[in-house]
């Protein structure tokens, strides 16, 4: 087999109870009925015969799902290293004591800021003293704690007071996510991008902060692509490494694959994952280098970001195939530019003028 | 941070675990997002750390085993376990 994947994205609902303006579910969720706990458990032993080694369970809010010590239990029997990707709301001493208990290796709690007031505010919900329990709960759970921070215009200046806010939790790691512009992001776009300064301003800090807590907190900065000039590996290559499965059990090479116009998906209940990972349309569409374009196909990088992300080239330049307008040499990235240039170094940030996830 | 000598007792960190990987046949270490392949001696090394033994032990083990002589194999190994502890893959034992 010439590709392998290594990691499973498990979204097992898109139900949540927050409403964060850059949510990753899709703005239109696909029709269709939930996976049920039976055809979760065969996708996840489906996946650790292709060589899935790990498993992330998201959504959505995974929390939601009542049967989710039974997937985390199926998982780790599979041999499957497990992640919970969640925003704590309903992550209770008790919950996590089962979680725990079923296998959970890891567990990325999100935070929206430092600070009730604005934290809450991006949720559209009073979640933050909430997540406060969750962080306790899954320390005395014994479960390796991560935190994730979205990172937007609204709370890029907070960087220093975000990070010294995590170490005081007690994580071991953090993951500070500026935001990816698709589905909900995309829509709230003129009020999360950050400026130019903010973005040079925070690389410094996190840089700073990095080398200073090293060995205490582990960061990673996952840098603002749209101020890059070289595109990100989106997912390190179109059906190389990853895949995902939707609440509908739909398999998607990326998880905000369903943006893309034209693809279709093919559903856990009637194909193998085995078969949907070799054979598909769906995953053979992007893979390799055949399918690219100029200046993609004679560009030395082109193995090193695989063009860049599928998804950010249909949603700014209109066509999936296009080369991402992230990057400096796309005939699109003028339009990359434009947008940058349209929230005209303004830093302020109003949540009253997002479209919250709905 | 804590810097490796041979007193220091290693122990995989909390997030972090080690696993067979059938599909290659290698050992691999697992932590949220990332899969990290070991060699045969990283292998060696890493599932005798238990937080009990220290590196001076891990080395005379290692010795013993492959009837080697542990100054041959010192460095190596106080290599390894610095490059896993500089990652976190790795902490030391109070």
């Amino acid at each position: 087999m010439k590709y392998r994947p290594y990691a499973l994205l498990a979204e097992v609902t898109y139900r949540c109870p927050l409403h964060c303006p850059y949510c990753s579910n899709p703005t239109k969720a696909p029709a269709g009925a939930e996976l049920e706990t039976a055809d979760w458990v065969r996708v996840l032993r489906e996946a650790a015969a292709l060589g899935v080694l790990q498993v992330g369970f998201s959504g959505g809010e995974p929390l939601q799902r009542p049967d989710l010590d039974r997937l985390i239990a199926a998982a780790r029997e599979a041999g499957l290293y497990t992640n919970l990707i969640t925003s704590g709301v309903g992550l209770d001493a008790r919950r996590a004591r089962e979680l725990g208990a079923a296998g959970l290796d890891s567990a990325q709690l999100s935070f929206q800021a430092d600070e009730a007031a604005l934290a809450d505010g991006v949720a559209g919900t009073p979640a933050h003293v909430r997540k406060l329990a969750a962080a306790a709960a899954i320390r005395d759970a014994g479960i390796a704690f991560s935190a994730n921070v979205v990172l937007h215009r609204g709370n890029l200046s907070r960087l220093r007071e975000i990070i010294a806010f995590v170490l005081e939790l007690g994580a071991e790691r953090l993951e500070l996510a500026n935001t990816q512009y698709y589905g909900w992001a995309y829509l709230n776009r003129a009020q999360l991008l950050p400026t130019r300064e903010q973005v040079a301003q925070a690389a410094r800090v996190a840089a700073e902060e990095k080398e200073r807590l090293a060995g205490r907190l582990e960061i990673f900065y996952v840098l603002p692509d749209y101020y890059e000039d070289r595109p990100k590996p989106c997912m390190n290559g179109w059906g190389q490494r990853y895949l995902t499965v939707n609440p509908v059990g739909e398999v998607l090479p990326c998880p905000t694959a369903s943006s893309i116009p034209g693809l279709r998906f093919d559903d856990v209940r009637n194909r193998s994952l085995a078969w949907i990972w070799q054979e598909s349309e769906s995953f053979n569409r992007f893979r390799g280098t055949e399918w690219m374009p100029e200046p993609c196909q004679s560009c030395p990088r082109r193995e090193i970001d695989f063009g860049g992300c599928r998804c950010q080239a249909a949603l700014v330049a209109g066509d999936a195939a296009k080369t991402d307008p992230v990057c400096a040499l796309s005939p699109d990235h003028e339009r990359i530019e434009t947008a940058i240039a349209a929230i005209n170094n303004e830093t302020d940030f109003a949540i009253t003028a997002c479209v919250p996830r709905k | 941070m804590s810097e490796v000598n041979l007193e220091s007792r290693p122990i995989l960190a909390r997030h972090v675990r080690l696993q067979m990987d059938a599909a290659r046949e290698t050992a691999v270490l697992l932590y949220p997002e990332g899969v990290l392949e070991l060699n045969p001696t990283a292998h060696e090394i890493v599932q005798r750390c238990d937080g009990q033994t220290s590196v001076a032990g891990l080395i005379a083990a290692l010795a013993a085993e492959y009837e080697a002589s542990p100054e041959e194999l010192r460095d190596d190994v106080l290599d390894c376990v610095a490059r896993l502890h500089a990652r976190n893959f790795l902490v030391f034992a109070p």
